[in-house]
């Protein structure tokens, strides 16, 4: 049974995430303190931590440096709309994603999937992604979409590898600028904004209704299309 | 009289006829001999071009001497006319009518030349110091109807003083609603301790305070013209005192009124608002709870529906106070990152769009969009208000477009409805907070959305505006300045 531990001071939260998650099959630990958080994770190594980032004792963002010092369990935060900057905080420390709050379950639930599906091994070694009509044939370095081949250049083909690579997890612009361009880079979000334009545009993905890179203003990009068989 | 000190309005009695000074006695003596020696080759034909002479000499004495010059010269003249044409030349003679009567022409031009001339010089001088206390009272009034700041005009108003009324140091020390406010200019490199003046700044039966003015050491004090030209300027620093503090009553009144109209609104609307959508809440809830009742499927469903929808609603609400709140605590500081207003677009229609299902939302981006300096959730806000807005003052089945471009130095994004449109009347009110237009008076919104898009265009030093979309309806715009451009590299395709 997959074991999720949720971080979170509000009472009304944990029982609402507890039902919920329950409902749908999870088994859930809860607790209210960061320090608890910290060692819920390392004794109950659960599936997935849901925390939240307005904790009483400690920063949430610090609750996710210690849990990385010893884990690679998904965590996905809650915070609320006005936090943006906590939000990149909290992804550059190693968070996996974020909703905000109030959120609706079948976003959380979606959100957590995903999340969980990267963990599982052999999901980015995997040579070959399909997802639908689109191909990325990652030791050929070879796109392809309905069994056309889309030239993409060096950049481009990188961005790609960083999001396909990493499927549903929120890259933050610092982390894909440093991931393609190299470790000079982070702050050039006018490169990266052009760069995903253009990617958008030759993989066929509408950016109002989008299938396969999903934008967070001021935050990042998200790989969501699922690999098919 | 070389003092840069007496120039000016200081001057405001010239003596009608100067005294005779050694350039006028100089002219005196030698515009006369220089006629006596010019007349000498001519004497032969008689005396009459010698008296021509000597009466130019005497109106050029007059002119460029005064008055004293002019009649030394003509003294001058009538002693030498008969020496160099009496009867026995080279001789003093006055036994003759003739030459007394000369030398009485002679004195009688000099007179009215030097009167004349003196006349001229007063009017001239009379002319400069109306023009320089026209100019002074001028300069004056026009800081005043400025509206700058008190302090900053009191500063202007004794620094002003110092040079036109030969001052060594000028100072106001008045008292404006309990305020005491003072300025102080000094003349650099004169001696202090010369006569003083102290005027008071007064406006009807208001004392603002006092002028005082100092002139330097030694100096004789001011004359009574002077005296009237500095109250006239003091009663003009009072008048625009006064107004300045009338002014900042009306302000404060209004501010007021401001307020506590803003406060009412608030509350009548925050009642209004919160308690509708948490009614439903309840009510949908309670029934929800309620076992003594089993709801069909599709029942329970519409009710699950309306919690969801209220819950959204309050928490927009919340938002939207939220962010007022700030705006009014001038907490509203945007945390701004490089941002194309592009992207966020792209991002606000996603997510609105399903919800806007009565009208269709159509997006025009620009090829290139340069990068902004924002704070990406306000522009998301601003950008969220701006279409439920338009989507609100649709008609059912409407388009609303959302169009980016891309200027030199800005980028500006328009969001354009084929509603009703704004009245002229109501473009500067539709962005003040709890304003709803009044030709639609049952208007779903908060009233906020508008004064909150506003406030954050601000913010960015950008620019907030709403015009007629052409063909009806109203198109809302606003423009942020572009700061950094970077054109990404260039690469070819692998």
């Amino acid at each position: 049974m997959t074991r999720v531990l949720v971080v979170d001071d509000e009472p009304q939260i944990r029982r609402a995430l507890r039902t919920s998650l329950e409902a749908h099959g999870y088994e859930v630990a809860t607790v209210g303190t960061g320090e608890e958080g910290v060692v819920g994770a390392a004794e109950q190594a659960p599936d997935l931590v849901l925390l939240d980032l307005g904790l009483p004792d400690i920063d949430g963002t610090e609750v996710i440096r210690r849990v990385r010092a010893f884990s690679e369990v998904p965590v996905i935060v809650l915070s609320v709309r006005e936090a943006q900057s906590d939000k990149v905080a909290a992804l550059d420390a190693g968070a996996d994603d974020y909703v905000t709050k109030p959120f609706g379950m079948e976003e959380l639930l979606a959100r957590a999937r995903a999340a969980m599906r990267r963990k599982q091994p052999d999901a980015s070694t995997e040579p070959l992604l399909r997802f639908d009509g689109l191909e990325v044939d990652l030791p050929k370095r070879l796109v392809t979409l309905d069994g056309d081949q889309v030239k993409l250049t060096p950049t481009e083909y990188g961005l790609l590898e960083a999001l396909v690579t990493n499927p549903g997890k929120l890259l933050t612009h610092q982390w894909l600028l440093r991931k393609v361009w190299g470790q000079g880079y982070g702050t050039e979000t006018t490169y990266l904004r052009t760069y995903v334009r253009t990617l958008r545009k030759k993989l066929g993905d509408d950016a109002q209704a989008p299938a396969l890179i999903v934008t967070e203003p001021g935050v990042g990009y998200r790989w969501v299309a699922e690999t098919t068989a | 009289m070389s003092s840069a000190m007496d120039r000016g309005v200081s001057e405001v009695e010239p003596r009608r006829f100067r005294g005779l000074s050694a350039r006028g006695a100089f002219i005196a003596v030698v515009a006369p001999a220089a006629a006596g020696v010019a007349s000498i080759p001519l004497a032969r034909n008689g005396p009459a071009a010698a008296i021509a002479l000597f009466l130019l000499a005497i109106v050029i004495a007059a002119v460029a001497g005064g008055l004293w010059a002019g009649l030394l010269a003509a003294v001058l003249s009538s002693i030498a006319l008969p020496f160099l044409y009496g009867a026995p030349r080279f001789r003093l003679r006055f036994d003759g009518t003739e030459e007394i009567l000369t030398g009485l022409v002679f004195l009688t031009v000099a007179l009215v030349v030097g009167i004349l001339v003196g006349g001229a010089a007063e009017e001239r001088a009379r002319a400069g110091r109306r023009e320089r206390e026209a100019r002074l009272l001028g300069h004056l009034s026009s800081r005043f109807v400025s509206g700058d700041v008190p302090d900053r005009v009191l500063d202007d108003f004794v620094r002003v003083l110092l040079e036109p009324f030969g001052l060594v140091s000028a100072e106001v020390l008045v008292e404006v609603d309990g305020t005491q406010m003072n300025a102080r200019a000094e003349q650099p490199g004169l001696t202090p301790g010369g006569p003083d003046t102290v005027v008071p700044l007064v406006v009807g039966p208001v004392s603002f305070g006092t002028l005082r003015v100092e002139r330097p050491a030694g100096r004789r004090p001011l004359g009574p013209h002077e005296q009237l030209l500095l109250e006239a300027a003091s009663k003009q620093a009072a008048a625009a005192l006064d107004r300045a503090r009338l002014d900042a009553r009306a302000r404060l009144a209004q501010l007021d009124a401001e307020t506590n109209q803003l406060r009412a609104a608030m509350f009548s609307s925050v009642t209004h608002d919160f308690r509708t959508p948490l009614a439903s809440i309840k009510a949908g809830v309670t029934s929800l709870l309620d076992r003594s009742v089993e709801h069909e499927p599709d029942q329970e469903r519409e009710l699950l529906t309306t919690i969801l929808e209220e819950t959204d609603r309050l928490n927009r609400l919340v938002g939207n106070i939220l962010d007022l709140a700030r705006i009014r605590a001038g907490a509203l500081i945007p945390t701004r990152h490089e941002a194309g207003l592009d992207e966020i677009a792209e991002v606000v229609v996603a997510r609105l769009a399903p919800r806007l299902d009565d009208v269709a939302v159509v997006l025009d981006i620009d090829e290139i969009v340069p990068s902004v300096a924002v704070d990406e959730m306000q522009l998301d806000q601003v950008m969220t208000n701006l279409l439920e807005n338009a989507a609100r003052h649709s008609p059912v089945g409407g388009e609303v477009h959302l169009s980016i471009a891309a200027a030199k130095d800005r980028v500006e994004v328009r969001v354009c409805d084929s509603g009703p449109g704004v009245p002229d009347e109501e473009r500067e009110r539709i962005f003040e907070a709890f304003y709803r237009g009044e030709s639609i008076p049952d208007s779903p919104g908060t009233g906020l959305g508008l004064a909150i898009a506003n406030a954050i265009v601000t913010a960015h030093g950008g620019r907030i505006w709403v015009e007629e979309t052409p063909g009806g309806g109203a198109t809302f715009a606003f423009e942020i300045p572009v700061h950094v451009l970077q054109p990404p590299e260039r690469e070819a395709s692998a």
